[in-house]
C-alpha cells in the first residue's frame, strides 16, 4: 500500500500535459485582430514566390486561417538621365525599378498569435524585401460612450448661449 | 630560406601562417602534398590559363617539389599552397538532417549544397556557369534555411506561444455585434537608413452608428457634425487621426473625438429650434405645403358637396390621405422611379375621386 502511494505521484505527472517553462500566461484580456493584411514588396519575383510559400505554410502550421493570397501587378518606375557628366544632351541612359507585390490576408488572430507569427515571418524576411502590416483590431464600445453623460449630471440652468 | 620566407610573408596567406595552421592537421597537409604532386603531373598544360577563383584549381598548381628541372610559377602564386579539402557535399547522406547544414539564413556555399545548380548568363554556345565561385548565387537571397521540414519544426516550437481565437466569434457579424469598434494601424518593415516610418503613427477608427446608443435627433446631429467622414450606404463612421507624433496618442485622440461627438450630439442647443426646411435631411410630410394643400382641397370638396364639417384629424386619419402621404414621402426621399410615380398617380386619383 505504501509503495502504491509513493508511485501514484510520478504516474500523475506523466498523465498531465507538459507545460513549456518559457511560456508565461498573464491575466490581462487579449486584444483581438479581425484581419491582418500583409503586403510584401520586392524586386525579384522568385524571392517573393518562395517567401509566399514559407508564409502560407507557417500560417497553416500555426493554425491561422489564410483568407486569400493576392498578387497585385508589378509597378515599373523608369527615368531617363544624362549619360555624361558634362554636356552631350543627346546621349541619355535609362534606368528602371521593378517592384513586385504580394498581399497575404489572415483572419481572426489573437494578439499572442499575431505577435508570434509576425515576429517569425519578419525575422525571416529576405534582404531587399519590404513589408507593410495592416492590423484591424476589434474592441467593445468603452464605458463612457454607452450613455450620454448629460443624464447623470445635475440640472444646471444655462443662462447664456455658448458661441 | 630567409629570403623565401620574407617573400612569402608579404603575400596574403604567409607560409608561416600555413605552418601554424598545419599543426593540428598534420595528416591533411601530407595528403594535400600528395594530391598536389599528382595534380602537378596532370595539370602541367593548365599553367598557361589565367588563375581562376575556384578553390578546386589550387590542385592544378605545381607542388613544392619540382618535377623536371626548375619550374616557373606564374604571377605571385606562393610556393606552398594549401589545397582545398574535398567539398562537404561528397560526405552528405541522402537522408541527412538539412536543418543542421543551414540552420539560419546564410550565404550560398557551393561546397555545402549538394545540388548541381547553374546560374548566370550562358557562355557563347555553352551553359550557364557552375555553382563554384558563382557570385550570382551568392547575391540572391536563398531559402535554404526554410525548407518545409525546418518550417514545421519551427512552428511546432512556436505553437506553445499561440492562443486560440474564441470559438464563439466565428463570423464577421458576430464580431461586429460584440465588438463594434474597429481600429486599423499599419506597421512598416524595411531596410534603409532609418527603421522608423512616419506613416506608422496613423490610426483609423471605424464604427457603425447603429451600434451606438443614439436617438433620432442625436444621430442626425452627429451626421451633420461629422460631415464627410460618414458613409450613408454602409452606415460607417470613419475617423482618421495622425496629428500626434505617437500611435498611442493618436488612438487616444480618436477615442476622445468619438466620445465628444457622441455626447455633443445628445445635447440640444437653443439655436437648434431655428432649423429650417432647407436644413432637414429627409422630407417630413407633417406641417408641409403638400399636407396643407391636400387638406384644403379636401375641405373645399366636402363643403361643395354640402357634407357636415369634417375635422382635419378625421381627414388625416383617412386611407386616401395616408396613401397620398406615403407616395409623396417616397418620391421626395427616394429617387423618382416608375413605381414611385405610378403610386403617386394612383393615390392622387383616389384622393380626388377621379376615375381614369
Amino acid at each position: 500500500n505504501l509503495m502504491g502511494a509513493r508511485l501514484s505521484g510520478s504516474y500523475g505527472d506523466t498523465q498531465e500535459p507538459k507545460t513549456n517553462p518559457l511560456v508565461s500566461i498573464s491575466d490581462e484580456p487579449e486584444t483581438l485582430y479581425k484581419r491582418l493584411s500583409i503586403l510584401i514588396k520586392g524586386h525579384d519575383k522568385a524571392v517573393l514566390d518562395s517567401y509566399e510559400y514559407f508564409a502560407v505554410l507557417a500560417a497553416k502550421e500555426l493554425g491561422i486561417s489564410v483568407e486569400k493570397v493576392d498578387k497585385p501587378p508589378k509597378t515599373i518606375e523608369r527615368f531617363t538621365l544624362l549619360k555624361s557628366v558634362h554636356i552631350y544632351k543627346k546621349h541619355r541612359v535609362q534606368y528602371e525599378m521593378r517592384t513586385h507585390y504580394m498581399c497575404l490576408e489572415l483572419k481572426y488572430l489573437t494578439s499572442s498569435t499575431a505577435a508570434v507569427y509576425l515576429e517569425y515571418v519578419q525575422r525571416n524576411l529576405p534582404e531587399g524585401v519590404a513589408m507593410e502590416v495592416k492590423k484591424t483590431k476589434i474592441e467593445k464600445i468603452p464605458e463612457h460612450i454607452r450613455k450620454p453623460v448629460w443624464d447623470t449630471l445635475p440640472q444646471v440652468e444655462e443662462t447664456e448661449v455658448k458661441s | 630560406m630567409a629570403a623565401g620566407a620574407g617573400r612569402c610573408c608579404r603575400a596574403g596567406l604567409s607560409h608561416g601562417a600555413l605552418l601554424s595552421w598545419a599543426l593540428p592537421f598534420p595528416v591533411a597537409l601530407s595528403q594535400a602534398v600528395l594530391s598536389r604532386t599528382a595534380g602537378g603531373a596532370l595539370g602541367t598544360p593548365r599553367w598557361g590559363r589565367a588563375a581562376s577563383s575556384s578553390a578546386a584549381a589550387v590542385s592544378g598548381r605545381e607542388g613544392p617539389q619540382p618535377r623536371e628541372g626548375s619550374v616557373r610559377r606564374r604571377g605571385r602564386t606562393p610556393q606552398f599552397v594549401r589545397s582545398a579539402a574535398p567539398p562537404r557535399t561528397e560526405r552528405m547522406a541522402v537522408d541527412q538532417d538539412w536543418s543542421s547544414v543551414y540552420p539560419t539564413a546564410a550565404a550560398f556555399r557551393p561546397a555545402s549544397v549538394p545540388l548541381p545548380i547553374r546560374m548566370g548568363y550562358p557562355v557563347k554556345r555553352g551553359v550557364p556557369p557552375p555553382k563554384e565561385g558563382n557570385l550570382e548565387l551568392i547575391k540572391i537571397p536563398n531559402f535554404l534555411h526554410l525548407t518545409p521540414p525546418a518550417i514545421k519544426k519551427h512552428c511546432a516550437a512556436l505553437k506553445d506561444f499561440c492562443t486560440e481565437w474564441p470559438s464563439a466569434l466565428d463570423s464577421d457579424e458576430k464580431c461586429e455585434q460584440h465588438f463594434p469598434i474597429e481600429i486599423e494601424t499599419v506597421d512598416y518593415v524595411s531596410s534603409g537608413i532609418s527603421i522608423w516610418n512616419p506613416k506608422a503613427r496613423v490610426v483609423t477608427l471605424r464604427v457603425k452608428l447603429s451600434n451606438l446608443n443614439l436617438d433620432d435627433h442625436a444621430k442626425k446631429k452627429l451626421i451633420k457634425l461629422v460631415g464627410e467622414r460618414y458613409c450613408r450606404e454602409t452606415d460607417v463612421l470613419t475617423i482618421t487621426t495622425d496629428r500626434c507624433p505617437l500611435r498611442r496618442q493618436n488612438y487616444d485622440y480618436g477615442m476622445h473625438l468619438l466620445t465628444v461627438l457622441y455626447h455633443e450630439s445628445w445635447k440640444t442647443e437653443k439655436w437648434e429650434s431655428e432649423k429650417s426646411e432647407e436644413d432637414m435631411e429627409e422630407y417630413i410630410w407633417e406641417n408641409s405645403h403638400s399636407q396643407k394643400n391636400a387638406l384644403d382641397t379636401l375641405l373645399q370638396i366636402k363643403t361643395s358637396e354640402n357634407v357636415s364639417n369634417v375635422t382635419k384629424e378625421e381627414l388625416l386619419a383617412s386611407e386616401v390621405v395616408k396613401n397620398y402621404r406615403n407616395s409623396v414621402i417616397a418620391l421626395k426621399n427616394n429617387s423618382e422611379t416608375e413605381s414611385n410615380m405610378s403610386q403617386y398617380k394612383e393615390s392622387v386619383k383616389k384622393l380626388l375621386n377621379i376615375q381614369a
